[in-house]
């Protein structure tokens, strides 16, 4: 009982990822929609996809960071 | 990685007490009480130097001799033709700034902001490097090897000048110290664009674009005010972040051999653990390189976003 805390942050990463992975997924798809329709705009695409993405990826370092500091921390 | 060296100085224990702490002793700052090069305190502040300050020291060196003076004796030629390492730097110059600096803060101010985008980049892109060879894990098993000093027993401290290297990360930019620093370089950076292009009131008023309707100025300005820190926040923290959970990874990927070793008490089990597990090593490495690029890219691009949102208010 003691360590109920690693199991709430397994949760929590596994909760992380399926986030990060849907939010990266669906700009993806849209990037590659949007090339496949335009392939001129090819290079405007991947620089607007980039900021997002990277905002994104962040947001889900910053959740790992945050439960390293759990597990941690105790 | 040097795990006798540093198991002995963890008292006892199985491999799999030992681990998390060796792991986290591996990416983070030397010890603070037993430091590299004792300096006395200087109005209450503590200088001196522990890992993380020798690394920042050699990076800042290893920048100014691959980047800086390259370029300035370039510049004193009298009809500079780039040839060889000069092209790369050229080139390198050339994408940050046309497709960072450029659409972001307008070609009005581009000679303006170049010069600190093209700092942040080359630094982080070389302190992140720099943090990937594992110079001081050769230079332990040089010393342990071919000299012949072994680490003291836990307990008793290390007076060796190497040994004492060896403890704590080569990679400054995974300190969030010494990234919270250069995002409050970003921090006032910002301030000092928007009071520079609008005047230093308006910088401020610009925070409330003006045509809304007022009870929206209720939520939107502590949101701005609030956001306004929490930008160079996420700045550090993504850095940090990326930069020590690489390590880490890799790190926990190498202990595993050590693991399964000791918890099925046999050699054979450990080598054949290794099989798989310095491949997969070796695969995270790589994929290291590439966040290591990434991440400079992105604290870049982002620095020259928000510099530019405070020049060009339009959105």
């Amino acid at each position: 009982m003691e360590n109920l805390h690693l199991f709430g942050v397994g949760l929590g990463l596994g909760l992380i990822v399926i986030g990060a992975g849907l939010g990266i997924g669906r700009l993806a798809a849209a990037a590659a929609e949007g090339i496949a329709r335009q392939p001129e705009a090819s290079d405007k695409i991947t620089g607007a996809v980039n900021l997002p993405l990277f905002l994104l990826e962040g947001v889900a370092i910053l959740g790992e960071v945050f439960a390293l500091l759990i597990v941690l921390m105790k | 990685m040097s795990k006798a060296a540093e198991q002995s100085h963890t008292a006892g224990g199985s491999v799999l007490d030992q681990v998390g702490e060796n792991i986290i002793h591996h990416v983070s700052n030397s010890s603070l009480d037993h430091p590299l090069i004792q300096l006395p305190h200087i109005w209450g502040i503590d200088l001196s130097v522990s890992k993380h300050v020798l690394m920042l020291w050699i990076v800042a060196v290893l920048v100014a001799c691959s980047v800086i003076i390259p370029i300035r004796k370039y510049l004193q030629q009298d009809k500079p033709q780039p040839k060889g390492w000069m092209n790369v730097i050229e080139a390198v110059v050339k994408f940050i700034r046309d497709s960072i600096v450029q659409p972001n803060v307008g070609s009005k101010h581009v000679d303006t902001w170049a010069p600190i985008i093209l700092t942040f980049f080359f630094f982080i892109l070389f302190a992140n490097g720099v943090g990937l060879l594992p110079i001081f894990d050769i230079l332990g098993a040089f010393n342990r090897f071919i000299l012949d000093i072994h680490a003291p027993p836990p307990g008793v401290e290390d007076h060796n000048f190497i040994n004492s290297l060896l403890h704590g990360g080569a990679t400054v930019t995974g300190n969030f110290n010494v990234t919270a620093g250069l995002a409050t370089i970003t921090f006032f950076a910002i301030m000092v664009a928007g009071s520079r292009t609008h005047g230093f009131i308006n910088h401020w008023k610009n925070l409330a674009p003006p045509g809304l309707a007022w009870p929206v100025y209720i939520i939107l300005i502590p949101i701005e005010i609030i956001g306004m820190f929490v930008k160079p926040f996420a700045l550090t923290m993504r850095l940090a972040a990326n930069m020590t959970g690489g390590h880490i990874a890799i790190l926990a990927i190498l202990s595993f051999m050590a693991i399964f070793a000791d918890m099925f008490h046999s050699t054979v089990t450990g080598i054949s653990v290794a099989l798989f597990s310095i491949p997969m090593a070796t695969a995270i490495s790589g994929l290291e390189i590439i966040v290591v690029l990434v991440q400079a890219y992105v604290f870049t691009l982002l620095s020259a976003v928000f510099i530019g949102m405070a020049i060009n208010v339009h959105h």
